[in-house]
């Protein structure tokens, strides 16, 4: 009984994942995502070293509609769940960094982003090293402008996760204070 | 244990007021859901899991219940499975919050079931109501009503749209906080619902959140039926007295031990259970307000801190020996806002002639593993079937529970 709890406890480990499968499947992923899960590309997240019940969850909402990113739809239609866990298996085996193209350091809009982390309790959640856990992801040096993006989408009710912290984690930010939060864990390695 | 546990919780809710004000001042303030939420927490909500869990992984076997009393799997392959409503001719909805189905199951000549995704892309559909042969289900202040709908399960036919009718609050105006909804059918032919608040905990409308409300079915006469109610995702009429009863989650972040979550009765209309002020004779820390607990409605029963209960109902079969007749089933579907787990079982409230609830037993355990900190399925819903077995949904597992005894 104990090994049959301990086998079904969270939500990734239950099934078993085939991270090399995952890496034949995840060939169309990379030209957006980065060859190595880090991505060079506006917008566009970078995926390396993100927990894989996360990145199986978002691929879920994305594949049932109930996530907003059209440039995702034809990529995660139709998907099987075996595959989309494959994928987030093998992504989460890659070592995680920022972008080639990471821009210096401002230590002004540095200082804001950390001030504000705390009262917005980012580490709860995201773990101190902002590495993320199970379905919350990893946030530590991901591309700027998406974070900035993904926020304000939480924000502005326009993305909801599998639950509402998020939502709530951001609510009442001003666009300065999303820009100072997204420089400050963007920086972070 | 549970003082000294109770006393670290204050002491983690005070070291936050002083770490809050040494803190250069945030620019914009801090919401109503992080109050009293201490920094370096790493209590976070448990992941849910959307992906379809094989049979041969489903955790029936670690269930436990009282002698007489055996589990099976009903049906399985139904991620994210929470609220159970029921067709004339024995179709099982179910509906869903994170992966946005309801699904329609159906019972085999075999015994065995067979799902369909009924419906799919909604936000939240957790609360589904059956009046005659119509459907209809709520997400989040959607309300969509399929007629004839048992004999359309393959091509469902374009719904009703009551949205604007019952005109529920919107995810937005919910600030992303409890709008899903739990539904049920009352005795006198109402929806009853609820609105939760808009917070963790704050100083809401108590006239738009914190409600249990009722509508005729098609979406007018909305009548307040209880205020300050924090969120209800469970409710039921009792089968006699035609009571409403519901199940009650206490606010986070204020320690391991307090507030409990809560069973309520409803005896008059509009009657006010306290929040965001008390919740019994406990008076919230922070947003009390200098209010007398004892002016507001007192809960029939506390079930447990952050033990999440949800889905209740009273037990109306003749298979369960009769002391469980007109008894309260009651889904805890178990904590995260806890230092150590709470809840992952389904509990029994049982009643004296009055309608007192006189002793809380545990019914279906074996889920939460106390040694290793880990469960194995989140039970959400239950349902009595008319054979008298009682269903009770697994949302973590997607798997549905059938309950059954043998003397």
């Amino acid at each position: 009984m104990a090994a049959a709890l301990l086998a079904a406890a969270t939500a990734g480990d239950a099934l078993a994942q085939d991270a090399r499968r995952g890496a034949e499947l995840a060939t169309s992923c990379l030209q957006c995502h980065g060859v190595n899960g880090r991505s060079q590309m506006p917008d566009i997240p970078s995926l390396a070293g993100q927990p894989a019940d996360f990145i199986t969850i978002q691929m879920i909402l994305l594949r049932e509609g109930l996530r907003n990113a059209p440039a995702m739809a034809p990529f995660a239609a139709g998907k099987s769940d075996q595959d989309i866990q494959d994928i987030a298996a093998w992504f989460a085996t890659l070592p995680p960094g920022p972008p080639d193209d990471r821009r210096a350091r401002d230590a002004a809009l540095f200082a804001a982003g950390q001030a504000l982390s705390g009262p917005r309790h980012c580490a709860t959640c995201h773990v101190s090293d902002y590495g993320g856990r199970n379905q919350i992801p990893r946030i530590a040096a991901q591309r700027e402008e998406y974070l900035l993006h993904a926020m304000t989408q939480y924000r502005d009710g326009l993305r909801a996760g599998p639950d509402t912290q998020m939502n709530g984690a951001v609510m009442g930010l001003s666009n300065a204070d999303l820009a100072a939060l997204a420089h400050y864990l963007a920086q972070l390695d | 244990m549970t003082i000294r546990r109770h006393l670290l919780g204050m002491a983690a809710m005070l070291m936050a007021g002083p770490a809050f004000a040494q803190a250069p001042a945030p620019a914009a303030p801090v919401p109503g859901w992080a109050v009293g939420r201490p920094e370096g927490s790493t209590l976070a909500p448990h992941a849910a899991r959307l992906t379809v869990t094989p049979l041969d992984q489903v955790p029936v076997s670690s269930i436990r219940l009282p002698q007489g009393f055996q589990a099976e799997v009903f049906a399985h392959g139904i991620p994210g499975v929470r609220a159970i409503a029921e067709g004339p001719n024995g179709t099982l909805f179910a509906g869903t919050r994170a992966i946005g189905r309801v699904y329609a199951i159906t019972r085999n000549p075999d015994g065995t079931t067979r799902t369909r995704i009924f419906a799919q892309g909604l936000a939240q559909p957790n609360g589904l109501v059956m009046i005659g042969n119509s459907l209809y289900i709520f997400a989040v202040n959607r309300v969509l009503r399929y007629d004839n709908v048992e004999a359309n399960l393959d091509s469902p036919p374009a719904p009703v749209d009551l949205t604007a009718a019952f005109a529920l609050p919107t995810e937005q105006e919910h600030g992303g906080n409890h709008h899903w909804k739990y539904a049920t059918l009352g005795p006198d032919g109402r929806i009853y619902t609820n609105v939760g608040v808009n917070c963790n905990v704050c100083d809401t409308d108590r006239d738009k959140f914190a409600l249990l409300v009722s509508f005729r079915p098609d979406g007018s006469d909305r009548r307040i039926e209880a205020r300050g109610v924090r969120n209800s995702v469970g409710m039921a009429h009792h089968p006699v007295t035609r009571e409403l009863w519901a199940t009650n989650h206490g606010r986070d972040w204020v320690g391991n031990d307090t507030p409990e979550d809560s069973l309520l009765r409803v005896r008059r209309v509009g009657e006010d259970f306290g929040f965001p002020y008390c919740l019994g004779t406990w008076a919230d820390p922070q947003y009390n307000r200098g209010r007398a607990c004892g002016e507001f409605s007192q809960p029939a029963a506390l079930l447990g801190p952050h033990t999440a209960v949800l889905g209740m109902r009273f037990y109306t079969g003749t298979m369960f020996p009769e002391q469980y007749r007109n008894q309260i089933f009651i889904a805890r579907r178990g904590s995260w806002n806890r230092a150590r787990l709470s809840g992952f079982d389904v509990v029994v409230a049982h009643l004296d002639a009055q309608g007192n609830v006189t002793r809380i037993e545990e019914f279906l355990t074996g889920l939460r593993d106390d040694a290793s900190q880990r469960f194995a399925d989140r039970p959400a819903e239950v349902h009595v079937l008319r054979d008298g077995s009682m269903l009770v949904s697994g949302e973590q597992m997607g798997a549905i529970y059938r309950i059954t005894y043998r003397r």
